[in-house]
């Protein structure tokens, strides 16, 4: 079993990071919501020098860790782009990317830019995505789907997985523009980071994110690994990433006061834009609900098994 | 008892007076609530919202409900006992909020009547009445939960003071006709020996229509943009607009601005258990198990919440946190329960992007609500500034050590 990314990777993440930062970094998301079609124009080029569209997450166990390292750093600028679906695309169908959809109303996060989707639901019934309805906020919109076949069902753990990497980017940059604002902001004479109440809502929030951290890892390496158990492990992850990422919001935005729910932060823009990875494509009572259904009789198979 | 008629029955804990009352405002509850407020006011623009509010003030005011808080000299005088009932039959017809009205019935009238002139009162209760519109110029981009550290000068230059700052947060401000202002008129006496930050404060009356005053409205995360800054560039304010002697205006602050909390937290009480409560029971899928334990767990909180409301309102607090621990209770209870409507609505909960307009906390677009809920845990004394007053006061623990 392994539970941490390699070097390689992390250090690709690292310069992920700074590839983004310096492609625009925070202006991104807001140059994009101005102007949706212009994701691709705007985030495509960085990520092509960056040569994500060489990374094989599918095959290539260091593709699939660069992959987890690439949508983490992505999170972290909450970068505009349907990054995560386009690095989980299928071995076997000529598309450009894969959604996993779930309810009623199949939708996905990949307004702008025109690429070729496939979509799949948890029970593996694969579709193609002929097109896509207007833009909705959070660059969501509806999908209109026709079938293909029903063999997804291993296709759907790493759908799942890389987005919960996304998420988990977005709460790292959360807790470092809080750490960030408590320390700077002064009141009663003292940073707020002085303060023990401050001190233990973020170490509460720290626990959650890093408890992230390990089941991404964990769930990473049963999918890269093709373990049978690997769909189990992306939806216990899920369910980690949505609780986690309650708690991390709600200090983070309870920390920053007032101004973290104005566009002046960035808070305001991760805490948003994280909401679709959040709801998409089912939220938590779904997720648990899907995750007792499968995994329910027989439990997680857990990391000593 | 179906969700849908809570509290429209007799209620059997009425006195005589009181069961006669709540008749009264039922009848007039059915007459002159516009039946179709949620649908008319949904997702209105700035204007017709301020329209709106005005129009359900005056007519709240013809019947005597607008002000009932008020000494009867100004338009008031209505029993505690009988409060209780307006607020609740209210809520139970899911009757439209005064929003714009707040600042100036609540907080501007109890300053005029702690520490104003008889002639500032003379001048503003009966203009409040007409619909005047106030607004709090309290907090500053430094001074927010620690609202003593305010930096916006007041200088005197013979019979006027000169104002200049920046004030935060200023709710409603761009619909505003005065302002609530607190500025420091003498800046070296938090520095005398001894002295506490807050010496040297003084409380204004400001028309907001004085050249040197300007209001940009902040967008916020839900895309509206209620809340204001207030330049305030050399204003001129005459000395006779001092409310309370100058340099204690921290004092009138003090005694004012939670003046109004036991009733006002009633009506939020009554509304969440109302309109909210009843809205979310309405929407959730009920046959699911677990809805309906989550939905227990919170009617069994909302009633806690009134219960404390009530006893506070109607006998007075037991505990020198009791507002603290209501405020807090209240606060958290309304992110959680929005929150929770914000589940059970799952995906299409997130695409309502427009509320109805004068509803409560608890408008029914759950996500707009949650959102909206962090005004509670953050402004008004965070939830951290009242743990810690609980903690002092209440429980008598020892100050939290300062760094400094």
């Amino acid at each position: 079993m392994i539970l941490d990314l390699s070097d390689d990777a992390q250090e690709y993440g690292r310069q992920a990071r700074h590839a983004f930062e310096s492609a625009g970094g925070d202006r991104l998301v807001a140059q994009a919501e101005a102007a949706p079609e212009t994701r691709e124009s705007l985030v495509g080029p960085v990520l092509a020098e960056l040569g994500a569209w060489e990374l094989d997450p599918r095959t290539d166990p260091d593709g699939v860790e660069a992959a987890a390292a690439l949508c983490r750093s992505a999170g972290y600028w909450a970068l505009p782009y349907p990054l995560a679906e386009r690095l989980a695309k299928p071995a076997d169908l000529d598309v450009d990317g894969l959604i996993v959809i779930g309810g009623a109303r199949p939708a996905g996060t990949v307004a702008g830019p025109e690429t070729r989707w496939a979509a799949v639901t948890v029970d593996g019934h694969r579709s193609r995505v002929d097109a896509v309805g207007p833009t909705e906020p959070g660059f969501v919109t509806e999908l209109v789907l026709s079938p293909i076949d029903d063999a997804g069902a291993g296709d759907v753990a790493l759908g799942l997985v890389l987005p919960c990497w996304t998420l988990l980017g977005m709460l790292d940059r959360a807790l470092d523009l809080t750490v960030a604002h408590v320390n700077l902001r002064k009141q009663f004479g003292q940073s707020l980071s002085s303060f023990q109440g401050v001190q233990f809502q973020l170490t509460d929030a720290e626990v959650e994110r890093s408890g992230l951290d390990i089941l991404a890892k964990h769930a990473l390496w049963t999918t890269a690994t093709q373990r049978p158990e690997a769909t189990d492990d992306a939806l216990a992850l899920r369910m980690a990433a949505i609780e986690a990422a309650d708690v991390v919001f709600r200090v983070c935005h309870q920390l920053h006061g007032a101004v973290g729910f104005c566009d002046e932060t960035q808070l305001s823009w991760l805490s948003r834009y994280s909401q679709p990875l959040r709801r998409l494509p089912f939220g938590l009572s779904m997720t648990r609900d899907h995750l007792t259904r499968i995994a329910a009789r027989r439990g997680l198979a857990g990391l000593y098994s | 008892m179906s969700a849908e008629t809570e509290d429209m029955s007799e209620n059997s804990s009425d006195s005589q007076a009181q069961a006669q009352f709540r008749r009264e405002v039922r009848a007039w509850c059915e007459e002159h609530i516009p039946r179709d407020w949620r649908s008319s006011q949904t997702g209105v623009g700035d204007e017709e919202f301020a329209r709106f509010q005005k129009s359900w003030f005056a007519e709240l005011h013809s019947a005597g409900f607008a002000v009932p808080h008020w000494p009867v000299q100004w338009g008031g005088g209505t029993p505690v006992q009988q409060q209780v009932v307006l607020y609740q039959e209210l809520a139970a017809h899911d009757a439209p909020r005064l929003v714009l009205a707040f600042v100036g019935i609540h907080h501007a009238a109890s300053t005029l009547l702690v520490a104003g002139t008889e002639e500032q009162r003379r001048r503003h209760l009966p203009a409040i009445l007409d619909g005047e519109i106030w607004v709090q110029g309290f907090f500053e981009p430094e001074a927010g939960s620690d609202l003593a550290a305010l930096r916006t000068t007041a200088r005197r230059v013979g019979d006027d003071f000169i104002v200049s700052g920046q004030k935060l947060w200023a709710s409603g401000g761009m619909h505003a006709d005065w302002c609530l202002l607190l500025a420091r008129t003498d800046p070296d006496a938090p520095k005398r020996s001894g002295a506490r930050k807050s010496a040297g404060i003084s409380y204004f009356l400001l028309d907001m229509t004085t050249p040197g005053v300007e209001v940009r409205p902040i967008r916020n995360a839900i895309g509206d943009a209620h809340f204001c800054e207030i330049f305030l560039d050399d204003v001129r304010i005459p000395a006779a607009n001092l409310i309370g002697a100058e340099n204690a205006g921290w004092q009138v602050a003090q005694a004012t601005l939670g003046a109004e909390r036991g009733m006002t937290m009633l009506e939020l009480a009554e509304r969440l258990a109302n309109a909210g409560f009843r809205r979310l029971v309405r929407s959730a899928p009920v046959d699911d198990p677990v809805v309906a334990d989550r939905l227990a767990q919170f009617e069994t909180e909302i009633t806690g919440l009134r219960g404390l409301c009530r006893r506070l309102v109607e006998h007075g607090p037991t505990g020198p946190a009791d507002a603290s621990i209501v405020k807090l209770y209240y606060s958290e209870l309304l992110q959680r329960l929005t929150d929770f409507g914000a589940e059970i609505g799952g995906l299409d909960a997130h695409t309502v992007v427009t509320k109805p307009m004068s509803s409560g906390w608890e408008s029914g677009s759950w996500v707009l609500d949650f959102v909206g809920s962090w005004e509670w845990t953050i402004p008004g004394g965070a939830s951290e500034i009242q743990r810690t007053i609980i903690a002092e006061r209440g429980l008598g623990l020892p100050r939290e050590p300062s760094v400094a």
